[in-house]
């Protein structure tokens, strides 16, 4: 069974190519281009995942996420871009995304990015992985987020080295289950952690 | 130390062309130099021996026999200066024995052989001296001549001795900058010559190829743009770096960061390299790295999921990750580790620590 996947993009060969890229791997029931189309489109198709860029004409991926979420607790969210800076990523993980990929992601693995959202895991790219190990060192910030516990920032540093799931849970000599459950409980304590907190540590990261 | 050719000139002579020969080596005015040759000659007659002397000298006949005539020249004009017989006799016994220790040791360097009886003649020129210095006619001349004496002696030897170890240093700052030019080329020149010959009859791509190996070339020679180092942060030079592997050699290069800093060169270039490497003999079409910035070090993860290779079997010859990436980041103070599993993929992890602020 594909999941029923709702792309938002602004642009179009983007879209395009991911879509030919994803293949049978998961059904693109819709495509929009902006906030304004995403949200209405979302409400009606209610979709298993929504794949979205960060940075739309009218807004962020991140009003998406506020305006769905609420009412529809079982769409999720992946968020998708090209290089972006440490804060948007964070802002839209904390707004309630379950992953971030890169776009240079390929077709398979963005399939396999899918599925694992789909099914309630979530999925950081090596980049997303090196952001919040960062964001959890700066002093001040870890004083107020909830600390990382020491397998947590092992396996979020091997994903940051380019490590797949099957690769940490081979190095650590734990199992595949155990690495997605540290990557969800880092996913969990990020997204409790206020918009103020991650603000002022995005702020100082800017800094740096 | 090397001294003005001397020959006796055989256009400029009055006698036997030993002042205008002087003149011509020292370029100076023949009429100046025959001036002093008569005022010394006019001391006991030291000009006259001293004219002797190099005319023999010029003559290709043995230096023992010039040097002889030197130290005879030079007593004669202490002596006619004032100086006692005895202690004339001592420097030039001093003198005497300071030539032949010389000659025999090629100067007096600590690792030069002794010369005995060079020594001896020095110690019994000295005995003479301390001995008899009590009925020089001032008490300040007798030591001030000898304190000359061998400040003529001893300057060139000393002057010789500088310059020795400035060469030194220079030829090792030498080496040290040749083994940084060598990895350069290396990493940038070789790859780029290799990749030439690969795609010889692709001509648009060898002379893209060769444009841009042209600019980076002249960057770093014309524009000192230090090594690596681009005026930005580590994450930002790494990016430059990953940017131009993926240009070369059409791959994907998946950059993360955690932190970060101002550039290292070494550790820039060496993940660049690291790269390269992967690019080039892994056979994979994507490659991970990670820069994790600390309070005290920089490490940087270079990762590969291709064919992987046995460390241990890379011949010494191979300069990639021996001097391009070991090398280098010991030089600077970094470690360097590769582990690799054939068929699992390699990864290379470099750390430096951070430079005080």
């Amino acid at each position: 069974m594909s999941r029923r996947v709702v792309l938002v993009d602004d642009h179009g060969l983007f879209l395009a190519g991911v879509k030919a890229e994803l293949g049978d791997a998961v059904e693109v029931v819709g495509e929009a281009g902006t906030v304004a189309a995403a949200i209405p489109l979302i409400e009606d198709l209610d979709p298993e995942v929504v794949l979205l860029d960060v940075h739309l004409p009218d807004g962020s991926g991140e009003a998406i996420i506020d305006a769905i979420a609420p009412g529809h607790p079982d769409v999720r969210f992946l968020a998708l871009s090209v290089s972006d800076a440490a804060e948007d990523v964070l802002a839209i993980i904390r707004a309630g995304a379950r992953g971030y990929v890169t776009k240079t992601i390929s077709g398979e693995e963005l399939a396999a990015a899918i599925e694992r959202v789909a099914s309630g895991d979530a999925v950081f790219s090596p980049r997303l992985a090196g952001f919040v190990l960062d964001a959890y060192r700066s002093e001040q910030a870890g004083s107020e987020l909830d600390e990382l516990t020491p397998r947590e920032r092992e396996v979020l540093q091997l994903i940051a080295r380019g490590y797949l799931y099957k690769e940490i849970a081979a190095r650590l000599d734990i199992s595949v289950k155990t690495v997605e459950s540290h990557v969800s409980s880092v996913l969990r304590k990020l997204q409790l952690s206020t918009r103020h907190e991650l603000t002022r540590w995005a702020t100082q990261h800017r800094l740096v | 130390m090397p001294l003005p050719a001397f020959a006796a000139s055989s256009s400029d002579r009055a006698l036997a062309g030993v002042c205008g020969g002087i003149a011509s080596a020292l370029g100076v005015d023949v009429t100046l130099v025959r001036l002093v040759f008569a005022l010394l000659a006019l001391a006991g007659g030291a000009g006259i021996v001293l004219y002797l002397a190099l005319w023999l000298y010029a003559d290709g006949r043995p230096v023992w026999l010039a040097g002889l005539g030197v130290v005879l020249s030079g007593s004669l004009l202490l002596h006619a200066v004032g100086l006692s017989g005895r202690a004339v006799a001592g420097i030039a016994l001093v003198a005497a024995g300071l030539a032949v220790a010389w000659r025999h040791g090629a100067g007096l360097r600590p690792d030069a052989p002794l010369s005995y009886a060079g020594y001896a003649l020095v110690g019994v020129g000295a005995v003479i001296l301390l001995a008899g210095g009590g009925d020089a006619p001032s008490p300040l001349l007798a030591p001030g001549a000898v304190a000359g004496g061998l400040l003529l002696i001893a300057g060139p030897w000393l002057w010789r001795l500088a310059l020795e170890r400035d060469a030194e240093r220079s030829a090792r700052i030498r080496g040290e900058e040749r083994a940084d030019v060598a990895a350069r080329i290396h990493d940038s020149v070789l790859q780029t010559l290799a990749l030439i010959q690969r795609h010889a009859d692709e001509p648009r791509r060898v002379a893209s190829l060769a444009r841009r190996q042209e600019r980076e070339l002249r960057g770093w020679l014309y524009a000192d743009r230090p090594l690596g180092d681009d005026g930005t942060s580590v994450v930002a030079a790494l990016s430059t770096a990953a940017a131009d592997v993926e240009d070369v050699f059409g791959v994907r290069i998946e950059l993360a960061s955690s932190g970060d800093a101002p550039a290292e060169g070494a550790l820039v270039l060496g993940a660049r390299e690291a790269m390269t490497n992967a690019a080039k003999f892994a056979g994979v079409d994507e490659i991970d790295v990670y820069a994790e910035v600390t309070e005290t070090e920089i490490s940087v993860f270079v990762r590969d999921r291709g064919s992987g290779f046995d460390p241990d079997a890379v011949p010494e010859d191979r300069r990639g990750i021996r001097e391009s990436i070991r090398g280098r980041l010991e030089r600077a103070g970094g470690s360097a580790s590769v582990v690799s599993t054939p068929g699992e993929g390699t990864e290379v992890e470099l750390r430096i620590p951070r430079s005080a602020p």
